[in-house]
């Protein structure tokens, strides 16, 4: 009995995003040609796959009930590590981006060591980490250091075409299906989630509890390396200052996408929906001649009014019988 | 008369589900009137009808001889009805003289803070209910029977008529037991009702005045406790004899399975535990609560590994440092908090069911939904569950369906020895016997089964040997038959002279 009840509440949370996202790309769409263009079409999705990338990152972090506020700084910091291995070091691009990926999964190791085995809370770890990855990226380009001349073999990963789409959106595509299977069709996602909702529980069921927080945390280094080297093409430099903020907009995605901030239930393809509404809606307002200011205010606005949604119904079902009852 | 409390055809319904169908009951002044019924009988919905927590859709609801329509939590404390949980709630970092205030004090904004009055009026409360807890501790600090003598506390003080037990001594020893009833026979001294729930016949023969029974949401009789029995009763509650409460001994148990020696764990407060079970053997561990049971349990499970001494298992000695490796080693362990450790509410029954045999169901990580749909509709039907379907969430099942799901976890995993901690506590008297007849059967497959269980009848009933604890050690191993004053006198350390 309570299977179509859950199913179809999952269902409208996405559906509705799903509606949101089209209704914003017609109202943009409506307000003036540019926005629909095909340019500006590969324009907002090479710009989305930096936040998509994170947000994916994020989504089996926050289903096990845990939180990464690091991301973007290092983000940041790989930009800045991969420009240094490269121009500095001297290696080749391939290899400067190997090491990188290394780089970033050391870095979410540490997060993964800290918070898995060590038991300390990821919002104060990740918070830690979040001003110690930005602070050595800017440690190590003093603060003004930027990579750039990148060879064009390179660039074009971010700013050429491959398959009839910008070249990033394969790549975007390939991790975003991984994490999909990861999370829905893997016993790991399934043990994510088992943590999320009771981490006691997880424990007496005997799954490896500390193991798979620590991969989720690693997993999400790996990604936000990925993500700074994609990065780095498309703006052809790489700063110290590369995705500030970055985490916030990501978290946004995620939960605008259904995943429950308290861990457990939570899609990959609500985190897609959630990513593309905050796109379009900060791609649009450029287009519409909007400060960048109301962005900020109406992604805020779209995220309270998701969540107020979403939990609408249950309000007024608590609501309503009594209601009923009153004039008895 | 003058009763405290009547409800004339109260009717009940949520969505589809009739929770209550014309219930009559009644409480008077001065009496313990016990409420008896299955798990999913209808109690929850009644008590939460008189204490305003639901709205009857029918039916008369009189508090005081005054008819009350629309009753609300706060009304219904304004009138004085109490409810005490199961599990007591109270701010654990506050102290008890706080809590009580919380509960007292009208609450405002310029509200002005008497310290030397809240704790004089709080050693008051508790000096009248003889509790010996000094306002100043930390509820933190407190056991959980502690706590309710708080909670009991707040009733006395708030000037409670009407005092709802809920299950008050599902976690208490016998001698916190006594002290209880002792506090309840002086609340009803002083004219105050009580409405007594609870799933232990002989307390409520103990206890109670009248007893009402419940089933399908039917108040099916109500009456005076000298002019029925346990059997009559049974019978009321479960619509049919429930002749054989106990399955017999299949037949002489096996090989050892686990031996134990010198076993000791300082974090867990277990020493000195010398101690074999057999394959094919049910052994009872009875004791206190806080007698090391459930603590040696989770030693054995890995979760507070061992600091010293041997476990074998078939003979072989290993070490146990997680519950994976416990897992691996063929040990399961049901534990006492089905909700927090047994299962996962908000997972869907299937996913609970194969959370400890990823590796053997799944091959590779890759999940299997058909398989493990047809794996879990298979558990639903050998082990009776009554659940809606294999998706629906933990969180919508009885007690007992709760507990089952938490068992068919553990023997999806060809377990070689069996932790069972306290497997029927709060199940209803049908799953109950369908839970024993369950352990019985596995043992007589051969499992070996070390069953923890502070009802002293389950321990003596299912036992093929009784292991005693106190005090963290072992403090006699008795035969299947021992008689139950021998295992209380084992448990208390006290000398065997009644």
């Amino acid at each position: 009995m309570n299977r179509p009840g859950i199913k179809t509440a999952l269902l409208r949370h996405e559906t509705v995003l799903l509606v949101v996202v089209v209704l914003e790309w017609f109202c943009f769409n409506a307000m003036g040609p540019s926005f629909g263009s095909l340019d500006n079409t590969f324009d907002l999705l090479r710009h989305s796959v930096g936040i998509g990338l994170l947000a994916l990152a994020m989504t089996p972090v926050i289903l096990t009930g845990g939180i990464d506020l690091s991301v973007g700084s290092l983000l940041g910091l790989c930009a800045v590590l991969f420009g240094k291995f490269w121009r500095d070091a001297g290696l080749p691009i391939p290899l400067a981006a190997a090491v990188t990926l290394v780089c970033g999964a050391a870095a979410g190791g540490l997060n993964a060591v800290l918070i898995a085995r060590w038991r300390l809370p990821a919002l104060i770890v990740t918070l830690g980490t979040f001003s110690l990855f930005r602070g050595l990226a800017e440690a190590l380009t003093h603060g003004v250091d930027t990579f750039t001349n990148f060879p064009a073999a390179f660039l074009f990963l971010g700013q050429e075409h491959w398959l009839g789409m910008p070249a990033q959106a394969p790549i975007f595509l390939l991790i975003a299906a991984g994490v999909w299977l990861l999370v829905h069709r893997t016993t790991l996602g399934r043990s994510f989630r088992a943590i999320g909702y009771a981490p006691e529980g997880a424990r007496y069921a005997g799954l490896p509890v500390s193991r798979r927080l620590a991969l989720v945390y690693v997993l999400a280094g790996i990604i936000a390396a990925i993500a700074a080297i994609i990065y780095t093409a498309r703006l052809g430099q790489a700063k110290a200052d590369a995705g500030t903020g970055y985490e916030l907009l990501a978290i946004t995605a995620v939960v605008l996408g259904g995943t429950s901030i308290f861990g457990g239930s939570g899609t990959v393809h609500g985190t897609l929906l959630g990513t593309a509404a905050i796109a379009i809606l900060n791609n649009g307002l450029v287009h519409a001649r909007q400060p960048r200011e109301v962005a900020g205010m109406l992604t805020g606005l779209l995220l309270i009014l998701a969540l107020a949604g979403a939990s609408l119904p249950k309000v007024l079902a608590q609501r309503w019988p009594r209601r009923q009852n009153a004039p008895h | 008369m003058a009763d405290l409390l009547r409800l004339i055809s109260v009717t009940k319904s949520f969505g589809a589900v009739r929770a209550l169908r014309n219930v009559s009951f009644d409480l008077q002044p001065g009496e313990v009137h016990a409420l008896l019924g299955e798990n999913g009988a209808g109690k929850s919905t009644l008590i939460k009808i008189i204490t305003g927590a639901h709205q009857p859709d029918g039916g008369i609801l009189e508090i005081h001889r005054t008819r009350v329509r629309h009753l609300t939590p706060a009304v219904a404390r304004k009138l004085g009805i109490a409810c005490i949980y199961q599990q007591p709630a109270l701010f654990p970092d506050l102290t008890v003289a706080e809590n009580i205030a919380l509960r007292l004090e009208a609450a405002s904004v310029w509200h002005r803070v008497r310290w030397a009055p809240r704790q004089a009026q709080a050693q008051a409360l508790l000096q009248r209910i003889g509790a010996a807890i000094s306002p100043a501790a930390e509820i933190r600090s407190l056991s959980m029977p502690e706590q309710q003598l708080v909670e009991i506390a707040c009733a006395v003080g708030a000037g409670a008529r009407v005092v709802i037990m809920d299950e008050p001594t599902a976690s208490l020893t016998q001698p916190e037991q006594r002290r209880l009833f002792t506090l309840v026979r002086t609340l009803r001294a002083r004219g105050v009702g009580i409405i007594y729930i609870s799933h232990r016949l002989e307390e409520i023969f103990a206890l109670a005045d009248r007893v009402t029974v419940l089933r399908d949401g039917e108040s099916l009789h109500t009456c005076a406790l000298a002019d029925t029995n346990e059997a009559a009763l049974i019978h009321l509650m479960v619509g049919r004899e429930v002749s054989q409460i106990y399955p017999a001994a299949a037949g002489p148990a096996g090989r050892p399975r686990l031996e134990l020696r010198e076993l000791a764990c300082a974090a867990a407060g277990v020493h000195g535990i010398n101690l074999t079970v057999h394959a094919g053997e049910i052994l009872g561990l009875a004791g206190l609560v806080g007698a090391g049971r459930t603590e040696l349990a989770r030693v054995l499970f890995g979760i507070t590994p061992a600091d010293s001494g041997e476990i074998r298992l078939d003979g072989e000695r290993i070490r146990i440092s997680s519950p994976q490796e416990a897992t691996a080693f063929g040990i399961a362990y049901v534990p006492e908090d089905r909700r927090r450790h047994g299962i996962i509410l908000e997972m869907p029954i299937a996913h609970n069911m194969t959370l400890a045999i990823h590796r053997q169901i799944f091959r590779g990580m890759w999940l299997r939904l058909g398989a493990e749909r047809r794996f879990a509709l298979d558990c639903i039907q050998t082990l009776g569950i009554k659940a809606a379907s294999p998706s629906a969430p933990g969180s919508s099942l009885s007690g007992g369906n709760q507990q089952k799901v938490s068992l068919a976890r553990w023997l999806a995993t060809r377990p070689k020895l069996l932790i069972l901690d306290e497997p029927t506590q709060g199940v209803d008297v049908g799953a109950k016997s369908e839970i024993h007849k369950l352990i019985r059967q596995l043992a007589g497959e051969g499992l070996a089964v070390l069953m923890i269980s502070s009802d002293l009848p389950e321990i003596l009933g299912m036992s093929d040997r009784i292991a005693v604890m106190r005090g963290g050690t072992l403090a006699a191993l008795l035969p299947g038959h021992a008689a139950a004053n021998t295992v209380m006198t084992a448990a208390l350390g006290a000398k065997e002279n009644t």
